[in-house]
């Protein structure tokens, strides 16, 4: 019973980090929800802001070596920051992987959910208290 | 003054003094009703669709002929990566009715004049008048309208229980949820709501929306519930929003490269002119 909880409780969190989109004050359509793509990098930048906290994260490509900076998107702070996500959390040179919605144009910008560490343990901060 | 003319004045008065003594035990004022404890942070129960189960378990919307078919040219272009028929995307507030989905949270503070209800999303207030005026000869177009409201004690127990308000003068572009379901562009709507407290820890909002997008009046009952921990957050939709759009066009502004990418599969990317 005890596991059957515990594995509740690890499909309903991982089900609201992977669907964080869904909670968004707009529409998503300019993404591309059918073909989401997993993306490892480096972070160069962390904004903590509304309507949605962005990461900007330098991936480099395998084949080519050549270095690209994506721009994507996330929730937004309020409940990001109840989460336990602040500012701080984190900062450039962090090394981490993210499912990504790419923008349906091609462009180097995506909706991100399912943050990782480089190591795959996911990034889970203490919720905030009122 | 003689003694009989003096009797005569005491008498008088006591009669004049009675009849006014039965008169106000015959008509005892009406206890003045006490407004309710609405405070604190209300959370959105419910999906973001107008309709808070979802229009797969609710059916579609109630839309005319005409309006569905601008939704179902808005959902087309959404294949193609166009934020159509979504107004808050740039940045824009929701408006009435579609502040009320509380994508974020709601702070209601009730005054005997005036009730406030706080929406954090977009950081809008809606300004319920409740002191009894009339409809003003003009209404200047806001997105939130204008409200007035009337409080009611339906269960009779001296305190308040419930506001109803009516809302008119709203401006567009409006839209009740971000599924591309939007309010007729003559802006005539009018909003009607009954606001309760359905137990200690749920509100519930039934509003009815008339507007000529509409084949009948559309009512829903969004429902709220009270935060025991409540934690607010600042949310200025400008600081940080990436979505524009150039006349028909959209874009997603690119901050490291200082473009304005395309979001459309084939559009061009806008690149500044350097000086």
């Amino acid at each position: 019973m005890r596991i059957k909880t515990a594995l509740l409780v690890a499909v309903t969190l991982a089900m609201a980090s992977v669907t964080a989109h869904v909670s968004a004050h707009h529409s998503t359509a300019i993404y591309d929800s059918e073909n989401p793509i997993e993306l490892a990098g480096t972070v160069v930048e962390w904004q903590f802001v509304n309507p949605h906290v962005f990461i900007v994260l330098e991936v480099v490509d395998g084949a080519t070596g050549e270095k690209k900076h994506w721009s994507l998107e996330g929730g937004n702070t309020a409940g990001l920051f109840r989460r336990g996500w602040t500012p701080n959390t984190l900062k450039a040179g962090d090394a981490i992987k993210l499912t990504v919605r790419p923008l349906r144009s091609g462009a180097a910008g995506g909706n991100y959910s399912n943050p990782r560490w480089a190591d795959g343990a996911p990034i889970e901060p203490r919720p905030a208290t009122g | 003054m003689p003694l009989r003319a003096a009797r005569r004045v005491h008498v008088t008065t006591l009669v004049v003094g009675s009849a006014l003594l039965l008169a106000c035990s015959a008509k005892p004022a009406a206890p003045l009703n006490s407004y309710p404890d609405w405070s604190g942070q209300w959370a959105r129960i419910g999906s973001l669709n107008w309709e808070p189960e979802g229009y797969e378990k609710a059916g579609p919307p109630p839309l005319t002929p005409e309006y569905a078919a601008i939704r179902d040219g808005y959902l087309a272009q959404r294949e193609q990566g166009i934020l159509a028929g979504d107004p808050p995307a740039t940045c824009l507030p929701p408006g009435m009715p579609r502040v009320m989905t509380m994508s974020f949270p709601m702070e209601i503070i009730v005054t005997p004049k005036i009730t406030y209800i706080y929406a954090d999303w977009e950081s809008q207030v809606r300004r319920v008048y409740t002191d009894g005026r009339d409809w003003p000869e003009y209404i200047l177009p806001e997105f939130n309208g204008y409200s007035i409201g009337a409080w009611h004690d339906e269960n009779g127990d001296g305190v308040y229980d419930m506001l109803s308000i009516e809302t008119r003068g709203m401006k567009g572009p409006r839209s009740f949820d971000s599924q591309a379901v939007v309010l007729h562009e003559n802006n005539q709507t009018v909003v009607r709501e009954e606001m309760r407290r359905i137990d200690e820890s749920t509100m519930e909002d039934r509003i009815t929306t008339i507007d000529d997008a509409l084949t009948r009046p559309w009512t829903v009952a969004r429902r709220y519930s009270l935060e025991k921990d409540p934690i607010w957050v600042e949310y200025v939709c400008a600081e940080g929003n990436r979505h524009i759009k150039l006349g028909d066009e959209w874009y997603f502004v690119n901050e490291e490269t200082g473009t304005l990418d395309p979001t459309r599969i084939g559009q061009p990317r806008l690149v500044p002119e350097k000086r």
